[in-house]
Parts: structure tokens; sequence; C-alpha cells
């Protein structure tokens, strides 16, 4: 556990809707942080699932691809790289959908 | 059109007699001032109360204005931090002028210390565990007949629900661990995936012990194929949930 710079997601997490809240007529409305923290989290929310899932989900998905199809497709690149012999199409290409 | 200015806050702390030495780096805020009363004190920077209406305008970014204004806060509430306890205040907080500065810390200033004794000598660290992918099998389909693949596509979910409960496991071991060297823990709201995400308000003695536990057990989950995503220090953001106002 190392004290590394933290992420914006991670400060935006702590420093949008935490802390003190200043309540009454001394305070000056300037942002509705509600609907601020809300629109934030969505967009963190979308940005994180999009990285997680790499826009490929349905490759490492077990429901969709029993075996992930991206580590089948890398060990066969390098297979055919060893080969040193390109084909035409990997003839099991098929059961990669 | 005339600009409205205003006092943007950052933190109360104790008003003992300090300057914010090596001012933190800022990208849009002015230089922070310390308004003194009642042996407490309110950080703020003057603005201009316009700046935050460009937030509702525009989609986050790394650069954007909010990010900008967020890394800000983060920094004036650290170099505060350095020094002193701190309570710090919500993002986009903003008061008329000094003398409603002061009316403030005048008429909470029990309340104030009273959450500023709690936090002293605490810092606050987060953990974050979430469920890993099941590793990806070896064997290709090529050849298997239909029943053998329904039979594996059922043991691959066995697996998988078993994994999860393995994760599961080391989760609640972490974060058994790491509660009884923290004063205070707070639950954040959980996505689908995750199996423990809190912040946990630690004194500074226990530190290490704390870190020790979290990089151990923290390992221990990750060998389970679950990521463990850890960050800190930070000042008691977590901790401090209470309404100020001015009254009577």
């Amino acid at each position: 556990m190392e004290s590394t710079s933290s992420s914006l997601a991670d400060v935006l997490e702590r420093v949008l809707d935490k802390g003190v809240v200043i309540v009454g007529d001394i305070a000056v409305n300037v942002v509705d942080i509600e609907l601020l923290t809300l629109r934030v989290r969505l967009f963190i929310a979308s940005a994180q699932t999009a990285r997680e899932m790499g826009m490929d989900w349905w490759t490492g998905d077990p429901f969709f691809a029993p075996h992930s199809a991206r580590a089948e497709l890398d060990r066969r690149t390098t297979g055919l790289e060893a080969a040193e012999k390109v084909p035409e199409r990997a003839p099991e290409a098929v059961h990669e959908r | 059109m005339s600009a409205e200015r205003g006092l943007c806050a950052y933190a109360i702390t104790r008003g003992a007699r300090w300057d914010l030495v090596g001012s933190p780096e800022l990208r849009a805020a002015g230089p922070p001032e310390l308004i003194r009363h009642d042996g407490l004190a309110l950080v703020v920077t003057e603005v201009d109360t316009a700046l935050f209406g460009g937030l509702d305008a525009e989609e986050p970014a790394e650069d954007g204005l909010l990010a900008t204004l967020v890394r800000d806060h983060d920094a004036i509430v650290r170099a505060v931090f350095e020094h002193e306890p701190v309570l710090p205040l919500r993002f986009g907080t903003v008061v008329a002028d000094e003398p409603a500065a002061r009316r403030l810390l005048s008429s909470s200033c029990d309340e104030v210390t009273r959450w500023l004794d709690r936090v002293a000598g605490h810092r606050e660290w987060g953990v974050r565990v979430d469920h890993g992918a099941q590793p990806a099998e070896e064997t290709p389909l090529t050849g298997l007949s239909g029943a053998d693949y329904l039979r594996r596509r059922r043991q691959s979910r066995l697996d998988d629900r078993q994994l999860k409960d393995h994760q599961s496991d080391a989760a609640r071991a972490l974060h058994s661990a790491l509660v009884d060297l923290a004063t205070d823990v707070v639950h954040r709201i959980q996505r689908p995936q995750t199996l423990l995400d809190a912040a946990y308000l630690v004194p500074e003695p226990n530190e290490d012990a704390f870190r020790r536990a979290a990089a151990e057990l923290g390992e221990e989950a990750r060998g389970r194929g679950a990521t463990v995503h850890a960050t800190g220090p930070w000042p008691p953001y977590s901790f401090t949930r209470l309404e100020l106002g001015v009254t009577g």
C-alpha cells in the first residue's frame, strides 16, 4: 500500500459531496452540488466500465465466450508468427464469434 | 455585468498563529487566506462566483474546469492538513464576505472544536476490492459435442461462483483486520462488482500496522484474482459529515 498520486476519480469521490456543509443565509449558492455529483458519478462509472471492459467486453465475458477469445487470438498470432507462414484464414476462426 | 465576489471556503482548522508556508501550487484559485475567530480559522480564497457557473455546461474531463477546481480544493485542504487538524468543506462552498465567515465560526465554535479533536492525529485511507474475472480457459472448443459444451459451461459457472466466494472471504478478512486498526470506518456506495469500498480513519500510531495489513491481505485477495485499489493518506474527507449554519 503506497501513497501514490491520486487519480482524478479518487479526488472527485472525496471532494465533491463530502465534508462540512454550510447552510443558511451566509452561504452563497454557486453550484448545484447534488446535480454535479450525480453527473460526475455517471461519467466516472461509464468511463470505468468502458475501460474495464476494454470496449470489447463480449470477448472476455464467459457467457458469450467460454474460452476468452482475446487470449486465444494472442496465442494463435504468436503461433503463426513463429511458423513464419501466415495462412489466409485460421480455420477455427468461426468459433470466435 | 458586474462580477459577484465571494469567499470560496475550503476548510476549517484551528486558528493558531501559523501561515500557509509554501502555499500550494494552484491553477485557478488565488492565494489562500485564513479568517480567524474564536480560536478557529476558515481557509478561503476570493473568487468570482460566476466561475462556478461554467461547471454546468462542461463534460467532466481530466483538464477541464471541474478537475482544475477540485484539484485546487484538494491542494489547499492538504496544505492546511500538513500543519493542523482540518475539517474539509464540501466543494463549491462560498460565503458572502469576511463578517459572514466570522459569524459562522463564532456560532459553530463548540461543534467544530469537538470534530477537530476527533480527527486530530488521524489520516484517512481508502481501500476498494473488486471481483476479478476468471482466468481464461486454455482448451479450444474445436471438436466439442453440444453436451460436452454445456457440461463445461456449467462447470465453468460453478468455478466462477467458487472463485467469487473466495474473493469475498478475502475482502472480509481484509476489512476486519483494517477496521480493528481504525477509529472509524465509512462504507461507500458500491457498484455491482465491488466487494469492499471503505474509507478508514486511522490514528497515526496505527498507520504502519494498517499499511502492513492492507499490503499483506490485499496481496492475498489479489492472489485469488480480485483487484485491490488502495489510496491515501487523505485528509479526513469522509469523516466530517456535519452541517453548519448561523443560528439565532
